[in-house]
């Protein structure tokens, strides 16, 4: 009822402008967001539709006529034989493409391991800062500050760390007597040392969230827990954790999302190396891309890559959408 | 929580204080080790100090790539995407707000694409049309594509929805046009939104790398990132620990700094970034 009289009311605006200033007010709606919307066809868009269609293409040969000009060939529509290629096994291992599944897996691995440990353990440092503590500011500034750093240079800092002969970690370990770990070049422990950075990184990140969730949970249903005689570890699981769910889910998703994404910081961690053991997804593109032959696989894995953060957007959706997004 | 003083709170505060050193460490060390000088190395003496304090390896550090390069086009980048960025946000985010015209609900869905798909993952698609545009290799390329912001318009439309509609005709009766209705209502009023959005902009163009490593060559027109990770290379693989560190001190120190000042505020806005 309500929105058929103010419908009433914008069409009777419109009309009277109409007769004063005509088109005006009707275009310039569109006219502000025009920037932004031809940028975001450009090159949001505009690359998602093209990487969806070369995706099913094999890139033709490029080749040098007889006077040397070079000459490229068409490409050639595979369907999804670039994601058969993919995901197909093969024996010996495709020339270019072939430890995708390595790489997807240590993504996978590292999704899960980096969120998993993540968000616990944020949710606890939350838990430390929500007291009144001496000094919070210091000790704020020391968990959310990796947050800020370039990626690659809080790697780098670690790379420091994870040295081989002159890195801390080995010579404390040294000094104590205790076997030291080529952190970055042993195969199965290099993207441990990986997930460990990233979890540095953005623990500090999500503890804020924590943190706005806590404080806007009223003191008294603790209170009157604590008159019923429940310890803080029963309100802590009976109250806390419970009333946090929504924020929980929500980290859960932005933070999937962020760890399919986060590869900078493998430029200074041995760059995916050894054989792969730490490569990631879009690691992986770049660093496959400047072979003209890869090109369709290029945009495979892109594919692979949008369709894994879409079905983590589209939870959020699901589970997030909030009310206040529409009307007034 | 009900907070009282007993051994269980000593308790968390020893792991507060024991957790915050761990996560400070790299930093601290960092410092440290890029001001120790080479010929004193940390595996033996005193873990903490060498002998004497050197701006060795700063010096070092600055010759073994174009920083001045780097800072400048990090700069202009930062500012660049900025300045149009507010533009664009404002004038998108007022007509969601406050203007009904067909298509509305439609057009931000297709804006909220941008959030959905990162541009990371487009970056192969992004590059041809870089070449295309004839962009490769320029500064511009690492503008343009972030001239738009869907975060920054929901932002900007959720602050604006905020501001009462009664200031808004007050100031049409008294014959103010767009324009001016943007600059003093809604632009004065939202003030803490653009600094926080600006927050997450710097800091976002500032850190960007892989992107920028892919349409720069140049070593005129490619960020600091770029320019640690030439460092990296040059530094014997990154075992020169004292260059490396301080060649990263030089890319971080202006966002800590940054951030010191306007701690909280930084804080904030980086809550609003994940909700977008």
């Amino acid at each position: 009822m309500a929105q058929t009289q103010s419908a009433v009311q914008v069409t009777h605006i419109a009309q009277t402008h109409r007769l004063k200033r005509p088109q005006w007010r009707h275009i310039l709606p569109y006219l502000l967001i025009a920037p932004t919307l031809i940028l975001v066809g450009l090159f949001t868009i505009y690359p998602t539709i093209r990487t969806l269609e070369q995706s099913l293409y094999e890139p033709g040969a490029s080749t040098r006529d007889e006077r040397g000009r070079r000459v490229q060939e068409p490409d050639t529509f595979v369907g999804f034989q670039n994601y058969a290629d993919l995901f197909i096994t093969q024996d010996p291992p495709h020339p270019i493409v072939g430890s995708f599944l390595q790489v997807l897996g240590n993504t996978i691995v590292f999704a899960v391991v980096t969120v998993g440990v993540t968000l616990p353990l944020s949710f606890g440092l939350a838990l430390l800062m929500n007291r009144a503590v001496r000094g919070r500011a210091l000790w704020r500034f020391s968990l959310f500050y990796p947050v800020l750093l370039p990626l690659i240079g809080g790697a780098s800092m670690w790379a420091f760390l994870y040295g081989n002969t002159g890195g801390l970690i080995n010579i404390v370990l040294r000094s104590l007597g205790i076997p030291t770990q080529d952190w970055l070049n042993t195969p199965d422990l290099v993207l441990w040392s990986v997930i460990v950075v990233n979890i540095w990184k953005q623990a500090g990140f999500y503890m804020i969230f924590y943190l706005a969730g806590l404080q806007a949970i009223p003191k008294d249903i603790y209170e009157a827990a604590a008159l019923d005689g429940a310890s803080y570890f029963q309100q802590l699981f009976s109250i806390t954790v419970p009333l946090l769910r929504r924020t929980t889910l929500f980290l859960l998703v932005i933070a999937s999302t962020y760890a399919f994404q986060t590869v900078e910081q493998l430029d200074v961690l041995n760059r995916g190396m050894p054989a792969n053991r730490s490569n990631m997804l879009l690691w992986y593109i770049y660093q496959i891309y400047p072979s003209a032959q890869a090109r369709g696989y290029v945009n495979a894995i892109s594919m692979v890559l949008v369709v894994i953060l879409l079905t983590f957007t589209f939870i959020n959706f699901a589970f997030f959408e909030r009310k206040d997004d529409d009307g007034q | 929580m009900v907070n009282k003083r007993n051994g269980w709170s000593i308790i968390a505060d020893i792991l507060t204080m024991i957790v915050s050193l761990l996560w400070v460490a790299p930093l601290f060390f960092a410092v440290l080790i890029s001001v120790r000088p080479s010929s004193d190395p940390l595996s033996v003496g005193n873990i903490f100090f060498g002998r004497s304090i050197t701006l060795e390896n700063y010096q070092q550090a600055l010759e073994l790539a174009p920083w001045a390069w780097h800072y400048l086009t990090s700069v202009l980048v930062v500012l660049g995407v900025l300045v149009v960025q507010i533009i664009t946000i404002t004038m998108a985010g007022y007509a969601f707000a406050r203007m009904k015209f067909f298509g509305r609900n439609i057009l931000l869905f297709v804006l909220l694409i941008q959030l959905m798909i990162p541009s990371g993952v487009l970056v192969v698609q992004n590059l041809t049309t870089m070449r295309q545009l004839d962009l490769f290799d320029t500064r511009w390329a690492l503008m343009i594509p972030y001239w738009a912001s869907a975060f920054g318009v929901l932002l900007m439309r959720q602050t604006f929805r905020e501001i009462p509609p009664e200031l808004e005709e007050a100031a049409r009766i008294d014959g103010a046009n767009l324009g001016q209705i943007l600059r003093f209502v809604y632009i004065p009023l939202s003030i803490p939104t653009y600094i926080a959005f600006s927050l997450v902009s710097i800091s976002a163009r500032w850190n960007e790398f892989l992107w920028a490593a892919m349409v720069t060559r140049t070593a005129e027109v490619r960020p600091v990132t770029t320019g640690l990770s030439q460092l990296f290379s040059a530094t014997e693989a990154g075992t020169n620990y004292g260059q490396l560190m301080a060649g990263t001190l030089l890319v971080v120190a202006p966002l800590v700094v940054l951030f010191i000042f306007f701690q909280r505020r930084f804080i904030e806005s980086f809550a609003s970034s994940g909700l977008k």
